[in-house]
């Protein structure tokens, strides 16, 4: 079982405030990622995907309950370690804001190599950037790149230190349909041709049948999980898990 | 309007405070001047009212010279004065300079500069039992000397050397020698112990008279009126008995004289200081305009969204000024207050450091809080009128798209064009007021002042221009030491070229100040060493000691006599110095003549003075005879011309020109034969001396064998040229210190500029630094991103100033070449060791901005590393 998860959560909670403004956006909750699987979370708002998705990521603190990225605790590490694990063994993309606005395109794929001190495999980088259609691109800022041509670099820039796994956080959100659809193309065969694990956090059916394996939260728990998804199956669990 | 602007401020508080703290330390400093000066005014008041208190009138006399002795009456004269209707008693006094106290220990007494020493006589009052003393001195101890041999001190000179009633005091005088002394009394000054820190000798008149060399003359002195006498109707009568230059005034216009004379003083004292407090607000106001533009275009969507409920441009234009208006009011206000602080400082640490100054309680005065208050708010209402008029154009439509705030470079050429002519505008003013004929307007140092001001306005406009270049290339240098973070920082100080030139600009102009300082302080050490090594020819100089500080200072003629013995002696030329008057008669067109007189140094030159200092280069002879005269700057003059000199003590005399002379050695030198010369000043004292060694002695040799003669004065020095470049060394040192203690609070403001922009950039770019975070950037690299930046900015602000303050150096060392400035050195590296040496080096303070830049960006960058990424990267 440890050997096919790339994360795990072991009955993680999370709660913010204090006294009547306490909040508990997750009740210990128990999540496992298998590696080279595209997994999709998806819930109504305050359903504590995002919250689900930052502690897993290293990027926020549980309150109770332990996270693995591979065997690795989370809940032990410094910030530096968390830091160090970030830039080497997760990758990230965010549905805006993305990118350094001041780095090229080609800076801001490498800028997590760049920070561990590490030099990016050319053919590796090569396979990636040719994918991901972005070879014309690399000298350009990220203000001279459409939104979808953002989100490819950020996809590149996750995937060139092949990280353990990938958190995308609505990285469709800000796209129109076809470019969502390209976009979710190039995550689907980075999980089929190279063997990357991917968990998307999306609220967009469409979105969320491009994966393997679909997490449903509510209330901090995860209340339902469906394999294979389709759109019309997806959107019919929702209104039943809305009932 | 008002409550929108107030709540404005208050968002903004904690950017605005430093924008409010530059402002605090230039108003303070400003006003923290004025009010010392107006308290030390004060003091000098009451002490001129109290002394005066008893006295119906003064007599005394004026002089056309402003660095003179100061003219004489003659007894006979003021013997008249005795005989008027109306006088009851007559108090004459004769005082001046020229003596030397030497402590027990036979050393001079608080050597080295500091205020001088008078030589007075004192009055006996009529009632030797009374203290009322209708003189300025009183003595309260001991009694008045008597004859030749019997010496009064201040108290506060007495207690300085440990004299006693009856001690021995052992006085030297410029005129002649070494004296042994009793004291007999100690005098007090009002009720004050010491004037500022002057001490005095007081003997009685005859002997003050021979003491000073001027037999039956008088300074003046001081007069009772029978009582029931009207006093302008003796003053009248006295002034009709006395020669011009005697004034005759009440005792109370003497004190108000006085105390006006002592304000004019303290106002140059005044203006000096606050120049400095000026510049620290002038960078004040580029720290105040970047805050605004800063804050402006992060509010762009805030001041759209009025514009869209209905405000006009102009209402949100008054809302940015109201804003500034606060807080230069705040400031001001904080400002005043600080200034009461640093005034109050001044008066306990002053006396700590051996300067001594009446005090009184601190005199504020409503002058002091109307420029305090105009000055800081005037400067910030100046400084945010661009962002202001930004703000008004924001556009309705800004309200509504997504990046309002993205980069918007002015046109280049227009940039480039209106920077050009703003520079070309201040260059011209600079070169006027250095070379040009200012006539009866401004005098030259406005000139000189508004076109540096004007020449940093045009650099400024034009530096966003070289900000990206200069900041890539720094950033590369520095991206070697930091790696990603570097790169990071050098990319962000290129991204914002007028953001980072604007902030850079504040630390140009305080560098430039201290490069300029350096670099003057530097090319006149670089011409003392250069005279000394090439245009001098002898070993030793025998000078008074700390003769910088005086150059008419001067000495018996024995010690030269005595030293001309000596076997390692090949021979010496004795150097006489005064203050004389070249007046110069050019006829204008229509037969009227314009006279022009220029006060400056008269040297009385011994035959073979030429011999000591070989010219370049010379006209005629180098030896005037009787009633001749030679010069070294041949303005308006030719050979066989008549040159007439105005001495203060004997008039007007006529020379005639027999050479002109060129080099460095005798730049600024107009010369008269000693016999002349002494003729002329009616003393005989010189200044220098300087002594060729015999063939074979060594430098050091002939000061050893020169040294025991001068046992006997040790106000005296002889000293190699060595010795002599490491004074003028320490002395340069000295001053340099001083003003770069002043332009400290000048580089700290700019500095804080730093730090305000960097703040803004950290909160500007938080969504940005969370992402950095996420991917992988930790605390302490993200930490150096941020000091890395201001390091940047800072060095470029340097490199910005280095660069102008060696230019304004060659620019003022060029126009004084006529001085003998001939050598122009820029001081890159430091010039000895010490602390003093390293301060004065350039390639020291581009480095030092370098680091403070890593220092005052340490709160920034410890507020970036702390961001909580998850929120930094939700921010909006």
């Amino acid at each position: 079982m440890m050997n096919h998860a790339a994360a795990r959560a072991e009955s993680i909670t999370k709660v913010y405030g204090w006294g009547d403004t306490r909040v508990k956006a997750l009740d210990e909750l128990t999540v496992s990622f298998d590696r080279g699987r595209f997994t999709a979370v998806m819930g109504p708002s305050g359903s504590g995907k995002s919250t689900l998705m930052h502690c897993m990521a290293g990027l926020d603190e549980v309150t109770g309950g332990t996270v693995y990225v591979g065997d690795e605790d989370l809940s032990a590490m410094s910030d530096k370690q968390l830091t160090k694990l970030r830039r080497e063994r997760i990758g990230f993309i965010f549905q805006a804001f993305n990118l350094v606005p001041t780095l090229s395109a080609r800076e801001n794929i490498t800028l997590p190599l760049d920070l561990a001190g590490r030099k990016a495999d050319p053919a590796w980088l090569e396979e990636v950037v040719g994918t991901l259609d972005l070879s014309e691109r690399l000298a350009h800022r990220p203000t001279e790149l459409s939104g979808g041509q953002q989100q490819r670099v950020a996809a590149a820039r996750a995937m060139v230190s092949r990280p353990d796994i990938i958190f995308a956080d609505e990285p469709t959100g800000n796209l129109d349909s076809v470019a969502s659809a390209e976009l979710l193309e190039f995550l689907q065969a980075a999980v089929r041709d190279h063997g990357q694990t991917i968990v998307m956090v999306t609220h967009d059916p469409v979105s969320a049948s491009y994966a393997d394996r679909i997490v449903f939260l509510a209330d901090g728990r995860v209340v339902d999980t469906m394999v294979d998804p389709t759109p019309d199956r997806v959107l019919d669990r929702i209104k039943k898990l809305e009932r | 309007m008002l409550r929108v602007s107030l709540k404005g401020v208050w968002a903004h508080k904690v950017r605005l405070l430093l924008t409010g703290l530059a402002i605090i330390l230039g108003v303070g400093l400003i006003s923290g001047v004025y009010v010392y000066t107006d308290t030390i005014g004060k003091a000098f008041d009451g002490i001129f009212t109290d002394v005066y208190a008893g006295i119906d009138i003064v007599v005394g006399t004026e002089s056309d010279f402003s660095l003179g002795e100061g003219t004489y009456l003659d007894e006979s004269e003021f013997e008249l004065i005795q005989g008027v209707d109306g006088v009851e008693e007559v108090f004459p006094y004769l005082a001046g300079l020229g003596v030397t106290i030497l402590d027990p220990e036979g050393e001079m007494l608080a050597s080295g500069p500091g205020p001088p020493t008078f030589v007075s006589s004192i009055s006996v009052p009529p009632d030797a039992s009374s203290s009322d003393n209708p003189g300025e001195f009183t003595i309260v101890e001991g009694a008045y000397p008597a004859g030749e041999g019997q010496v009064a001190l201040d108290r506060g000179t007495a207690e300085l050397g440990g004299f006693e009633i009856g001690d021995p005091v052992t006085v030297i005088s410029d005129l002649e020698g070494r004296m042994e002394l009793i004291l007999a009394g100690v005098a007090v000054f009002g009720e004050q112990d010491s004037l500022g820190g002057t001490k005095w000798v007081f003997f009685d008149l005859p002997t003050t008279q021979a003491f000073l060399q001027r037999p039956g003359k008088l300074s003046g002195g001081s007069v009772q009126v029978t009582p029931g006498t009207p006093v302008d109707d003796v003053i009248a009568r006295i002034e009709a008995l006395l020669p011009d230059h005697a004034t005759v005034v009440s005792g109370q216009d003497a004190a108000e004289e006085e105390a006006a004379d002592i304000q004019a003083a303290l106002s140059f004292f005044t203006i000096f200081l606050s120049v400095f407090g000026w510049v620290a607000l002038f960078v004040g106001s580029f720290l105040i305009y970047n805050t605004f533009r800063i804050v402006v275009s992060q509010r762009t969507k805030e001041l759209a969204l009025l514009r869209a409920l209905g405000a006009a441009g102009r209402q949100v234009r008054g809302i940015v000024l109201l804003e500034a208006a606060i807080i230069g009011a705040i400031g001001a206000v904080l400002g005043i207050g600080f200034g009461v602080m640093i005034a109050f400082g001044l008066q306990q640490i002053l006396p700590a450091v051996g300067i001594e100054l009446p005090t009184a309680s601190l005199d504020i005065k409503p002058r002091t809080i109307l420029v305090g208050l105009a000055a800081g708010l005037g400067i910030t209402l100046v400084a945010a009128l661009v962002p202001a008029r930004r703000a008004s154009k924001v556009s309705v439509m800004a309200a509504l798209r997504e990046d309002a705030a993205g980069p918007q470079q002015a046109g280049i050429l227009r940039r480039t064009l209106l920077g050009t002519a703003i520079s070309g505008v201040g260059l011209a003013a600079l070169f006027f007021g250095l070379y040009g004929d200012t006539g009866s307007g401004p005098s030259p140092v406005v000139y000189v002042g508004v076109g540096t001001a004007v020449i940093f306005l045009g650099i400024f406009v034009l530096s966003p221009l070289a900000a990206r270049p200069v900041t890539n290339l720094i950033g590369m240098l520095l991206e070697r030491l930091t790696g990603t973070s570097g790169k990071l920082a050098r990319r962000n100080a290129m991204r914002s070229p007028r953001r980072t030139a604007a902030t850079a600009a504040a630390v140009m102009i305080s560098i430039t100040l201290v490069a300029l300082a350096s670099t003057l302080t530097g090319s006149i050490r670089g011409t003392i060493d250069d005279v000394l090594a090439n245009d001098v020819d002898a070993e030793v100089i025998i000078s008074p000691a700390g003769q910088f500080g005086d150059p008419t200072q001067g000495f018996t003629s024995e010690v030269a006599e005595r030293v001309k013995q000596l076997d390692r002696v090949e021979d010496l030329t004795r150097i006489h110095a005064g203050w004389g008057r070249l007046v110069s008669e050019t006829e204008i067109s229509d037969g009227e003549t314009q006279v022009d007189v220029l006060e400056t140094f008269i040297t009385g030159a011994e035959p073979n003075l030429a011999d000591f200092l070989p010219p370049d280069s010379f006209q005629g002879t180098l030896r005037p005879g009787p009633g001749e005269l030679i010069i070294s700057t041949a303005d308006g003059f030719a050979l066989g011309d008549t040159v007439v000199i105005e001495f203060e003590q004997t008039g007007r005399r006529s020379f005639t020109l027999v050479g002109i002379v060129g080099g460095r050695a005798w730049a600024g030198i107009i010369a008269i034969p000693a016999a002349d010369w002494i003729s002329a000043y009616g003393i005989d004292q010189h200044s220098q001396v300087y002594v060729k060694a015999a063939d074979g002695v060594g430098a050091d040799e002939l000061k050893a064998a020169i040294e025991p003669v001068l046992t006997d004065y040790p106000n005296i020095a002889v000293q190699t040229f060595e010795d002599l470049q490491s004074e003028a060394e320490a002395q340069l040192n000295g001053l340099l210190n001083f003003i770069l203690a002043l332009l400290a609070l000048a580089v700290v403001i700019g500095m804080l500029g730093v730090t305000n922009t960097m703040a803004l950039s950290v909160f500007e770019r938080t969504r940005e630094i969370g992402l950095l975070r996420a991917v992988g950037l930790d605390r302490r690299a993200t930490r150096w991103m941020v000091r890395s930046e201001a390091s940047i900015v800072s060095v470029f602000g340097a490199l910005m100033g280095i660069g102008l303050g060696i230019f304004f150096g060659w620019a003022l060392i060029r126009a004084l070449a006529d001085l003998g400035f001939s050598s122009f050195v820029i001081p890159w590296l430091p010039s000895s060791a010490t602390a003093a040496g390293i301060l004065g080096s350039l390639v020291f303070w581009l480095v030092a901005t370098g680091v403070l830049g890593i220092v005052f960006a340490v709160f920034p960058a410890r507020r970036a590393a702390k961001l909580n990424v998850i929120e930094a990267i939700a921010h909006f």
